[in-house]
Formats: C-alpha cells, sequence, structure tokens
C-alpha cells in the first residue's frame, strides 16, 4: 500500500512538472529545456517572497506564484520571440543557455546553501495516515490534489475556454490562426505564463515538502521522458507518461537496484522513442522539423 | 584575428597571476569556493584566509606574513590541475591545500609530486595515501575519516541501543560515501547486529519516500547514514514522515549544528569529530568575534574546519623556520603536533608513517528537546589510527 | 565550394582548384604563419599557458567532432560528454585491468565510440531534430551511471588513475611534450573533417541538412550517411577522451556532465555552424572564457573576494553569452569575421550586386 502511494506521489510529481513541457510544445512547437531552472528559480522566489511575507503563507506563495507568471511571460517576450523564424533548433538552444543562466543567478543570489522555505513561512510537514498502514506527508498530499486540479483545469480551459481554444488553433495551425486574427504573441507568452506557473506550483510545493537546492533543476529534466513517453503535445499523454516512469522507477527501487532510479526514466525514453517517437498518445507529426 | 585573439586572452589571464612575495611564505589552495558543492568547501577556504589574516595583523610568524592564494575550482578536476600548475609554476608555493571532491585530488597530487611540494586535504576527504603507511607528501587535517567513522559510530549504537539492533544504511549515490556503508555493513554482523537493508540514494532524487519506505519496511530500528548532509537529513526526514520511531545516526557535517535546532528530533544523533559551538569553548569564542569583524557571510558553526586547517598551516610554518622550502616544510610537517585547543578531542599528531592523526577522537550530539538544545551524549572516544 | 567574396583575381579553371583547401596565396601563407607561431609558442609561454593551449587544442578536438555530426550532417546531439566519459573510461577500465599500452587502448576507445554512435545513430533513422536531441540526452545519464558503477564496484571512488603513455620508454609527462602531441592531434583531426567535407560524404550531407525528402529522392542514402556521421563523429570524440584521460592522468565520472555536453553544443554555435574553422574558435572561445571572467572579475572587485562568486557568475556570463549569440549572431564567430571581412572588402558598396559574377 505504501508503494503505491509513493508511486501515486512521484507521478503526480512528474505529471506536473510534465504539463509545463506539454504546454509549450503543443502551443509553439519549441521544447523548453530551461523549464527545470524555471521552476527552481520560482521556488527561490518563494524563499525571497517568504522574507517579505514572514508568517503569511498563503500571502507569500500566492505572491511567488504570481512572479513566476510574469516570469514565464517575460522569457517569451524578451527571448524567444526574438527567435521567430529561426529553426526549432535554435530555440530549444536557446533554452539550454537560459537554463545554464538561471543557475548561475540564482547562486549568486541565494548561494549554493540547502534552503528550507518552510521555516520562514512557519510551515510544518506532517504525515496524514491513510488506510492500510500507509502515510503520506502533507505537502505530499496537496502536491497530488494540485496537480488533479491542474489537469482538471487545463483540459476545460483547453476545450472550453476561448483562449484555450486559440492556443489549441495556434498550436494546430499557427499561418491560419494568425489569418483568422489570433495575436500569436500573446498566445505564446499565455503559454508560457501557465506552463512556468504549473513549475512553480510544483517546485514550491516540493521545496515546502523537502527543501530547496540545485538539484531541483535536475528533478525538472528527470520529468521530461515522462512528457515524451506520453507525447509531447498532449496533456493526457503527459499523466499516462508520468504514470509509466513513476511506477517503474519506484518498482525498480523496490526490488532491484535503487541506482537505478536514475537512469530508468532516460532508458524508458530510449525505448519509446524507437519504437513509437511520437509518443503513446502524442500525434503522428512530420518529424523533420530541425 | 585568430592571433590577436589569443593575445589578447592571454593578456587578461596574465593580468591575474599575483607575483610571489618575496618576504613571506607562500601557499596555495585550490577548493570549491563555488559549485554545487561549494557549501561544504567554502566556509572552511574563508576561515582558513580569516585565520590567516588574523595571524598576518599579529605580525605574522617570527615577523614574516602568510600569502595565502585562494582558487576556485568549482569541484572539477580540469580546473583543478591548472590551479595546481599556476600555484606550483608560477606562484612557488611551499604547500598546497585542497579543499575539494575527491575527484580532483589524483592530477592535483601528480603536479604537487612532480614539484615537490607537499598538499594538505583540509575539508576535503582524506585520501588513503595518508594514512600509514604514509606518502611524504600527502598529509590531512580534516575531522572526517573512511572506515574509522563507521567504526565509531558502529561501537556508539552497539552501546547505546537498548535492543537487538537491525540496522540499515544510507548512502548516497557518490563513491566515497557507496563504500563507507559498504565498509558499515561488513562491519555490523561482527558486533552482533543485523543488517536489515542499504540504500544506495542518487542525489537529484524529488522524494526520498520510496527509500525510506524500504528501510522501514526492512524492520530497521537504527540507521545509520555516512554521507552528504542532503541525503542524512532526507532520509532522516523521509523515515519521520512514515511514522517510524527508531534511532538514526549520521555524520556531523558542517550544517550540523543548525540542523539539529531546525529538526528538533530527539531520536536524531550525529557523530563529530569537532567539537559543537554550544560547547561554548574559549576558541569558540575567538572564532566567533573575529568572524564577527570580518563580516563573514557563513554561519560561524561551519568554520570550524577551517580554523583548524589554520591551526596546522601556522604550527607546520613555525616549524620550519626561515627561509622555508617545500622539503624543510615536509620534513616538519612529518613530525608535527598541533594543539586544537579543545576543537578536537586532542592534538593532531603526525608521524613520518602517519599523515592523517595518531589519534581519532569522536563526540555524539542530539537534540534534547526537553531543554531545547544540543546535548552531548558522548564525550570524546579515542581511535588508534594504524 | 567558397561563396565569399574575395579581393580580386581569383580565378578557378579546374575542379582540383575548386575543392582545395588553401586556394590563394594569402591563404597558404597565413596558416603557415599560423603554424609557425603555434610551434614557437611553447619555448616562450609559461607553463600555465602552454596547459592552456593544450586545453583548447583537446576542446577542439571535440568541438570539430561534433561540428561535423551537427554543423554538417544536421543531426543534433547533447551527448558528447557521454562519448567523451565513453572514450576516457575505455582507456581507464583497459589500463586498470590489463595494463594495457596507448597503442591499444586508443584504437579501443576510437571502436567504442563507433559502436556508441550506431547505437545512438539508430535513432535518428526514424526521428530528427528534437526528439534526435533528446534521445542524445539519454547517452550522458546512461554512460554516467555505467561509469559510476564501475567505479564503485572496483573500489575506485576517488577515480581512476591513469599512468602516462610513454613513447620510446619514457613517459610523456613534460607540458611541451603534451602541447605538441595534442597540437599535432588537432591538427590531424582538422585535415580529416576538412576532407570529410569536401568529399562526397560532405556533399551528401549537405544535401541531408538541407531537406532529407529531397535527398532520398536524389538517390543519396540517406540512412548510411547519417550513420556514418554519428561513427565517425563519436569514434572522434572518443577518442578525445582517450586524449584527455592520458592529458589528466585521470578519469573520473564527475568530469562528464550534462553541462559538459552543453559546452560542447556552445562551441560549435558560438563558432559557427557549418565552419570547421568556426569549431576551433568556439572551442578557444569557451575553453578561454572562465579565465577571462575569472581575471575581469579580480580587476573589478579584489582578489579574494571574488573567489566566492566566480563559478556563479561564469554560468550566468555563460549563459547569457550563449543567448545572444543565437538570438543576435546565428552564424557565431564566424559569422561575425565574415561579415567584417565583406564590410571592408566591399567598401565603400555595402551590398554584392545582384546577380553578379561574383557568385
Amino acid at each position: 500500500m505504501q508503494l503505491a502511494v509513493n508511486i501515486v506521489v512521484l507521478t503526480a510529481i512528474y505529471a506536473l512538472i510534465a504539463c509545463g513541457y506539454v504546454l509549450i510544445y503543443r502551443v509553439s512547437r519549441v521544447l523548453n529545456l530551461a523549464h527545470g531552472e524555471l521552476l527552481m528559480l520560482s521556488a527561490y522566489l518563494l524563499l525571497w517572497t517568504a522574507s517579505l511575507f514572514a508568517g503569511h503563507a498563503i500571502a507569500a506563495i500566492a505572491a511567488a506564484l504570481g512572479l513566476s507568471l510574469v516570469v514565464g511571460a517575460m522569457v517569451y517576450l524578451f527571448l524567444l520571440r526574438k527567435l521567430t523564424g529561426e529553426m526549432a533548433l535554435a530555440a530549444v538552444l536557446t533554452t539550454v543557455a537560459l537554463g545554464v543562466l538561471l543557475r548561475g543567478v540564482t547562486v549568486l543570489l541565494w548561494s549554493a546553501q540547502q534552503q528550507y522555505p518552510a521555516v520562514p513561512l512557519g510551515l510544518s510537514n506532517w504525515a496524514i495516515a491513510l488506510p492500510g498502514g500507509a502515510r503520506i506527508s502533507l505537502w505530499a498530499g496537496l502536491l497530488v490534489v494540485t496537480t488533479l486540479a491542474v489537469y482538471a483545469s487545463l483540459f476545460a480551459f483547453l476545450r472550453l475556454g476561448r483562449w484555450g481554444m486559440r492556443m489549441r488553433a495556434a498550436g494546430q495551425n499557427p499561418l491560419l490562426a494568425a489569418q483568422r486574427g489570433i495575436n500569436l504573441h500573446a498566445i505564446y507568452a499565455l503559454a508560457w505564463s501557465l506552463s512556468t506557473l504549473t513549475g512553480a506550483l510544483a517546485g514550491v510545493l516540493i521545496a515546502l515538502d523537502s527543501g530547496l537546492g540545485q538539484t531541483m533543476a535536475i528533478i525538472g529534466l528527470k520529468a521530461f521522458p515522462a512528457a515524451l513517453v506520453g507525447g509531447l503535445d498532449s496533456l493526457a499523454g503527459a499523466l499516462l507518461g508520468s504514470a509509466i516512469v513513476a511506477s517503474a522507477e519506484v518498482i525498480l527501487i523496490h526490488h532491484v537496484d535503487p541506482l537505478l532510479s536514475e537512469v530508468i526514466p532516460f532508458l524508458v525514453l530510449i525505448v519509446v522513442l524507437m519504437l513509437r517517437p511520437w509518443g503513446l498518445l502524442g500525434t503522428r507529426e512530420e518529424l523533420d522539423r530541425v | 584575428m585568430l592571433l590577436r585573439l589569443q593575445g589578447a586572452a592571454m593578456a587578461a589571464v596574465l593580468l591575474a597571476a599575483p607575483a610571489a612575495a618575496q618576504d613571506a611564505y607562500t601557499i596555495g589552495l585550490t577548493g570549491a569556493l563555488t559549485g554545487p558543492p561549494a557549501s561544504t568547501y567554502a566556509p572552511a577556504a574563508d576561515a582558513l584566509r580569516l585565520y590567516v589574516e588574523r595571524l598576518n595583523a599579529a605580525g605574522g610568524i617570527a615577523g614574516k606574513k602568510i600569502n595565502l592564494i585562494l582558487q576556485d575550482d568549482a569541484a572539477e578536476p580540469g580546473k583543478a590541475t591548472a590551479n595546481a600548475k599556476k600555484l606550483l609554476a608560477q606562484d612557488n608555493v611551499l604547500l598546497l591545500l585542497n579543499a575539494s571532491l575527491s575527484s580532483t585530488f589524483a592530477p592535483v597530487v601528480a603536479e604537487a609530486k612532480r614539484a615537490g611540494v607537499p598538499v594538505l586535504f583540509a575539508s576535503s576527504v582524506c585520501p588513503k595515501e595518508v594514512y600509514p603507511p604514509a606518502d611524504p607528501l600527502q598529509f590531512c587535517s580534516t575531522a572526517f575519516a573512511s572506515t574509522y567513522d563507521s567504526r565509531a559510530t558502529l561501537a556508539f549504537i552497539k552501546e547505546t541501543a537498548k535492543e537487538p539492533v537491525k540496522i540499515g544504511f544510507s548512502a548516497m549515490a557518490i563513491p566515497l560515501s557507496r563504500a563507507e556503508m559498504d565498509f558499515a555493513e561488513q562491519q555490523a554482523p561482527g558486533l552482533g547486529m543485523t543488517v536489515v537493508g542499504k540504500e544506495v540514494i542518487p542525489p537529484p532524487t524529488p522524494d526520498y519516500t520510496p527509500f525510506a519506505t524500504k528501510l522501514k519496511d526492512a524492520g530497521a530500528n537504527w540507521v545509520f547514514s555516512w554521507a552528504p548532509w542532503v541525503t542524512q537529513v532526507r532520509t532522516l526526514e523521509a523515515l519521520r514522515r512514515l511514522d517510524w520511531k527508531g534511532d538514526y545516526v549520521a555524520w556531523a557535517h558542517i550544517e550540523a549544528e543548525g540542523e539539529l535546532a531546525r529538526l528538533k528530533d530527539g531520536a536524531f544523533y550525529v557523530v563529530g569529530a569537532n567539537a559543537l559551538f554550544q560547547d561554548r569553548l574559549p576558541i569558540h569564542q575567538e572564532i566567533a568575534e573575529a568572524a564577527k569583524t570580518a563580516k563573514l557571510t557563513y554561519p560561524i558553526e561551519q568554520l570550524t574546519e577551517g580554523w583548524i586547517a589554520g591551526m596546522v598551516v601556522e604550527a607546520a610554518l613555525k616549524a620550519t623556520g626561515w627561509p622555508a622550502s617545500p622539503e624543510k616544510l615536509a620534513a616538519a610537517m612529518s613530525t608535527l603536533k598541533v594543539d586544537t585547543k579543545g576543537l578536537r578531542g586532542g592534538p593532531i599528531e603526525w608521524t613520518k608513517d602517519n599523515h592523517f592523526r595518531t589519534r581519532q577522537y569522536y563526540r555524539v550530539y542530539r537534540w534534547d528537546s526537553g531543554k531545547g538544545a544540543i546535548q552531548r551524549v558522548k564525550d570524546w572516544t579515542a581511535f588508534d589510527v594504524q | 565550394m567558397s561563396r565569399r567574396p574575395r579581393a580580386s583575381g581569383y580565378f578557378r579553371t579546374d575542379y582540383a582548384e575548386d575543392l582545395s583547401l588553401l586556394p590563394t596565396r594569402l591563404e597558404r601563407s597565413a596558416v603557415l604563419g599560423l603554424l609557425v607561431v603555434l610551434l614557437i609558442l611553447p619555448l616562450v609561454a609559461s607553463p600555465f599557458l602552454i596547459d592552456l593551449a593544450a586545453q583548447v587544442f583537446l576542446a577542439a578536438i571535440g568541438a570539430l567532432a561534433l561540428m561535423l555530426l551537427t554543423g554538417y550532417a544536421g543531426q543534433v546531439s547533447l551527448g558528447h560528454a557521454g562519448l567523451l566519459a565513453a572514450g576516457a573510461f575505455t582507456v581507464g577500465i583497459l589500463f586498470k585491468e590489463l595494463k594495457a599500452p596507448f597503442f591499444v587502448t586508443l584504437p579501443a576507445a576510437a571502436a567504442v565510440g563507433a559502436l556508441l554512435g550506431v547505437v545512438f545513430g539508430l535513432p535518428s533513422l526514424r526521428v530528427r531534430g528534437l526528439y534526435l536531441a533528446v534521445s542524445t540526452l539519454a547517452l550522458n545519464f546512461l554512460v554516467a551511471y555505467l561509469g559510476g558503477e564501475y567505479e564503485a564496484r572496483r573500489g575506485f571512488s576517488t577515480g581512476i588513475v591513469v599512468d602516462p603513455p610513454s613513447l620510446a620508454g619514457k613517459a610523456v609527462t613534460d607540458a611541451r611534450a603534451w602541447y605538441v602531441i595534442l597540437l599535432l592531434a588537432a591538427v590531424a583531426t582538422l585535415f580529416l573533417c576538412a576532407n570529410l567535407a569536401r568529399a562526397r560524404s560532405g556533399r551528401a550531407w549537405a544535401a541531408i541538412r538541407a531537406n532529407e525528402t529531397v535527398a532520398q529522392t536524389l538517390g543519396i542514402g540517406v540512412a548510411s550517411y547519417k550513420l556514418l556521421a554519428f561513427v565517425i563523429s563519436s569514434a572522434l570524440t572518443a577518442v578525445a577522451g582517450a586524449l584527455f584521460a592520458y592529458y589528466r592522468g585521470f578519469v573520473s565520472v564527475e568530469a562528464f556532465s550534462l553541462f559538459l555536453s552543453i559546452q560542447y553544443v556552445a562551441m560549435i554555435i558560438i563558432g559557427g555552424m557549418g565552419s570547421l574553422a568556426g569549431a576551433i574558435l568556439g572551442a578557444l572561445f569557451v575553453t578561454l572564457f572562465p579565465y577571462a571572467i575569472e581575471a575581469s572579475l579580480g580587476a573589478l572587485i579584489g582578489a579574494t573576494a571574488y573567489a566566492g562568486l566566480s563559478f556563479a557568475v561564469n554560468a550566468a556570463a555563460f549563459g547569457a553569452v550563449m543567448i545572444l549569440f543565437l538570438v543576435l549572431e546565428p552564424q557565431g564567430l564566424i559569422g561575425l569575421w565574415r561579415r567584417l571581412k565583406t564590410y571592408f572588402l566591399l567598401w565603400p558598396f555595402r551590398h554584392r550586386p545582384v546577380g553578379g559574377a561574383r557568385r
């Protein structure tokens, strides 16, 4: 039972991070390899807002999430927008460079030490007992709930909301969408904001659960295979992919060798790429965009 | 154009090289002052710098100042080698200090050997070449010691446990931590303990719960972790969230003192070779004052290791006399005895064959929830180093 | 082959001249001059600078290999560090287990690299672009895992120490000797890559990069040329990794991180995609960059205080420079150089004549 709970928690972590990759890719066909660093930055921003709103946890978290929205939009407007028309590879490499830049900046501003945002906010982490003798920590439980809420609202937004429909249109055929009067730059900026927001949610919750350090960026990278396995342009696929990768990881840790947990997401990635490159639920796109 | 680029770059680089002062002892340090492991090594380097500055302000050693050159290698072996080459060839240092990850050791030592300059590992893990029979040019003042730490901890667990010990181990997926936990796993059965699990955890893990689950399910009532502080503490937190009621022992890294207060866990023991600041020895007062005047950014509890390095350097240079040379220094260091003024359980003694120390002392601390303070559970226990 | 404008009086009268590497007398004398300087350098420079130059040559070999794969054949690879690690570990393992000498380990490293090239080139037959880049990412982590396992299980927790290679019975440890060896290796690699680029393989790669479907229609064996690119590039990189192991005398898994892969990609971007000289310039830039940053920080703030900042500033500045090049000058340093040259060449005109004879 505890094993199942662990799988659910890890799935939620990967899924919440993966939907950020999917959002941007689906809308603008850009692979954002700086997602890990962006969510790490958001968690550090929580540290800053925590010192501003010491004791008022909700205000601090809300402020950090709001800041992340702004950061996402700014990354698009000031950086990626300049690469319009260049090959997609240039955009990917730019995000990689942005990731490197953000790592340096976070260390400059906050040092490389382990940080615990929960402390200035006066928040504690206790365990909730579940049926079957399993236990889950408060923040991990909140993370699972948040992931479900985020996915539900994203599904609703994309399917029913006006801007959601515009986003889907821009993702399917940017040229037609632009000629139909949809402001592509605004759509892309919105996609980046939402993606950074979901990443921030993940980063904040993980930081409150177990602490914040430079390794959080690599956790973001580990979630990437989950997005790829499900299909980079499918939200449902991200959920499914996360479930697969998380299950593989936890089961292998438990029964085989804990060290494999670092390599497993990427092994799964390679297998999927060989057999079904567009992922389990992704659209079979023309893969010759370089 | 290419040549001009090259020339300009070289000029820029040459500007960075300070010339060795004539009337001073020149020593150099290559360390992970920045980069991922910096939180362990940078405070030590800073404390050493503080010690040297104070010493120079008080007149130096017999009127000669110490010229300490700090170079950052960000824990990259390539940069460490370049630093070593520069310090040895350009700055002509008498002593090369290493405060970085073990992956930087081999190339740095190779360079130092070629130059005949002794290497002091200060705050970086002691390589096996400093244990008897010791390499003539390698010395170590760092607190933690592989295999001895495990021996001390297992001995402590054996005498503290009130029921048969079912022990689990937690390591980080780096070779050093794994090797130590493997050693402990071997030793435990000989002390009558049952080994129920050993978890090797990769560094970038978002959730430590699966690993903790294994340890808990295996029925461990004691868990020993010898790894970087992050792994140690997150395993503990994950175990506690699973409602595990056992006792946990970890190595007292420099973060330990601050973290004990944060965790407030009465069954969390830290084993260390350095006296914690809460013991309030006169030497701690000294360090605190010096740190305050110099406005150091690191918490004072993290400065012990670097301060001890400073003491060792001072004693070594004093014993060498003037004019100094690397050979005289190496000879002096081979028979050195440094009084740590209570920071360690006893003096650091080096002999020709033992460049680690003749006796390693350990203390055990834990958080006393009743008093709301750190309590010393076990006083200095000595282990002879063979 | 070369579409750059030239000053005057350059006329090609046969195909051999068209294909030649150094067509004009100016180019020939420039290269000769450069070689002379490079050979004199070790006699006058300090050991630190010689070491720096050796590092640049080593990086250049890897950068040239990556340029061949990504710049010419258009196959993105983010797993370069994994290949370097594979070469280095081959040397380390063969040395520790079998005491193999360097003329066994170097070809072995090349063979291992070629094998990995096949393994990681196979996805390139099914996927392209981003997906390919992602599959090569996995290479990093895989090799890191395997290397770490070897180190842990065989007890080399602080890494594997490798003895320097011995030529004619004497161990090569002198910095100058290494400088010459690495210079020769870099020149050999440059020559190999230049020849591959101007031969049939180079033209096939250019076609594949431009439009794969059309290339296939034209009868170019896309699959085999793609694999060829991967195999040659990986073998060269593995040899670079092996040289790295011998040069440092030391192999450990920490030296080959994802950041190293990113650095190599940065080298070819900053240098300029599609140009071998660009690969070398990029290698030079990226290798010297941290030292330049340190020097400037030192001049700005003050020797000891800056030490704590340098890594973070390095990373931040590196990312910023990469972004600047990608956004402002995607053609890299070579692009800048070409723009500069054409500016002076065409002055007082600004543009080349439309449809003129200079093409």
